[in-house]
């Protein structure tokens, strides 16, 4: 049956977890998308522990709003939907929380800026820092853009798809994709031409 | 597009050689555990469910069991706090309805006359008897020997009056004159009598509160004298006055 199972496409297997409730169709679909939405959120946050908690919820909301699944929409961009909200609504709840508590620490409540250690040439040692640069860059970059940059070029999915998700048409998720690569360039100038 | 793509290539590469961020081991179990714990909730609010009125419910029914309280203590302390500076007076009735108080008076004179004449009119067969009686007593009080000096001279000058009157033109002056000129001769004569004579009612002399002498014959005589030789006297005078 588990074998059946696995064979079953997205859509095909949360079909299945709705009419029949066979929890091993959505314990499929798990183990399929717990690695790409983790990844997606990450990227999106550049919070490892807030990203899990935000991929266990998505999650957990296919599992308790299956009946709200329309066979019309792809099951990845359903899911996705789900998870970019959550990170969206995640990601200004620790901005929020991040002024609150940095803004306080400046004389004369000016804004405090925090030492980025990072940036020194000293520092940068090989490509796993070099990661960790770029999603700092990333995370510098406004939050539409990030997120279709995210999906078109870490994702790697197709520009009606990345539509489809963030409910915009495909020219608006171009123009996005393009002004966050733009900004991603300038801000990781500095490290191509050290790296070249 | 494909000019864009080769445009921000460098990028692209850069964020496609991104190591994979994977969930960590412990995902699914987490993840089982965690939907069990909202399965035990779901079952423990389904039970509260069959106890308690629906959760959406409870907002707007707090909201109405608010208002219907209100709505009663606003009904029992139902004292209008009124402004007094928007208050129109209390109309006092029996004040402003008065306004005339010439014509009231008028009216009340009148009323009071008609009541007066309507008893005369009956009281006309008990007066004759008093009359009568106080002759009889009159008889009585010459008997006795008894004399008002004071009460003499008015009856003398109420007769005087009369006789003047009679030869003026035949203007008889009536009582209530010479109920009035007593009253101020009198200082016992109680408030009432006077407060009416300020009003302007006419009183009789029998309605006045002294004491009447009755004259015997012989009395009357002298008084009858007196009265002849004062209209002499007055006649007298008026000649040389004239």
């Amino acid at each position: 049956m588990s074998k059946n199972l696995r064979e079953l496409s997205d859509e095909e297997l949360i079909l299945e977890f709705q009419k029949n409730n066979v929890e091993a169709a959505f314990e499929i679909l798990v183990q399929r998308y717990k690695n790409p939405l983790t990844n997606f959120v990450f990227r999106f946050l550049g919070d490892y522990a807030a990203c899990s908690d935000v991929v266990q919820e998505t999650m957990i909301k296919v599992y308790r709003y299956k009946d709200t699944y329309s066979s019309v929409a792809k099951f990845s961009t359903w899911v996705y939907t789900i998870a970019g909200n959550l990170a969206r609504t995640e990601y200004r709840r620790q901005r929020r929380r991040n002024f609150f508590s940095i803004s306080d620490y400046g004389e004369e409540h000016k804004p405090y800026d925090l030492p980025d250690e990072s940036y020194r040439p000293d520092v940068i040692i090989d490509s796993g820092i070099k990661d960790e640069i770029i999603q700092k860059a990333l995370l510098k970059v406004k939050e539409a853009y990030r997120e279709a940059v995210i999906l078109r070029d870490i994702q790697g999915m197709s520009y009606e798809e990345i539509s489809e998700i963030l409910g915009v048409n495909e020219g608006t998720v171009k123009s996005r994709i393009n002004r966050g690569r733009a900004q991603l360039q300038i801000l990781l100038k500095n490290i191509y031409d050290e790296s070249c | 597009m494909e000019n864009d793509e080769k445009k921000y290539q460098d990028v692209i590469n850069k964020l496609k050689g991104l190591k994979e961020v994977k969930a960590p081991a412990n995902f699914e179990a987490d993840l089982k555990r965690r939907i069990n714990s909202e399965k035990f909730e779901g079952e423990r609010k389904g039970f509260w469910k069959n106890i308690l009125v629906p959760a959406k419910l409870i907002p707007s029914l707090g909201l109405a069991a608010a208002a219907v309280v209100i709505f009663f203590v606003m009904e029992t302390n139902s004292e209008e706090i009124d402004n007094p500076f928007l208050i129109e007076p209390r109309v006092r009735k029996d004040v402003t309805e008065v306004r005339d108080y010439e014509a009231l008076k008028q009216e009340h004179q009148k009323e009071l006359a008609k009541s007066k004449s309507l008893e005369k009119e009956k009281n006309a067969p008990a007066l004759v008897l008093k009359q009568n009686e106080i002759k009889t007593s009159r008889d009585e009080n010459v008997s006795g020997g008894k004399k008002d000096d004071v009460v003499d001279k008015l009856m003398n000058e109420q007769d005087l009056a009369k006789d003047k009157g009679k030869i003026e033109g035949g203007i008889s002056i009536p009582e209530s004159t010479f109920a009035a000129i007593t009253d101020s001769i009198h200082p016992t004569v109680p408030s009432e009598a006077s407060s009416s004579l300020v009003a302007g009612q006419s009183i009789t002399k029998d309605e006045l509160n002294f004491r009447q002498v009755q004259l015997s014959p012989k009395e009357q005589k002298v008084v009858n004298e007196l009265k002849k030789t004062q209209v002499q006297s007055l006649e007298r005078s008026n000649r040389t006055q004239k």
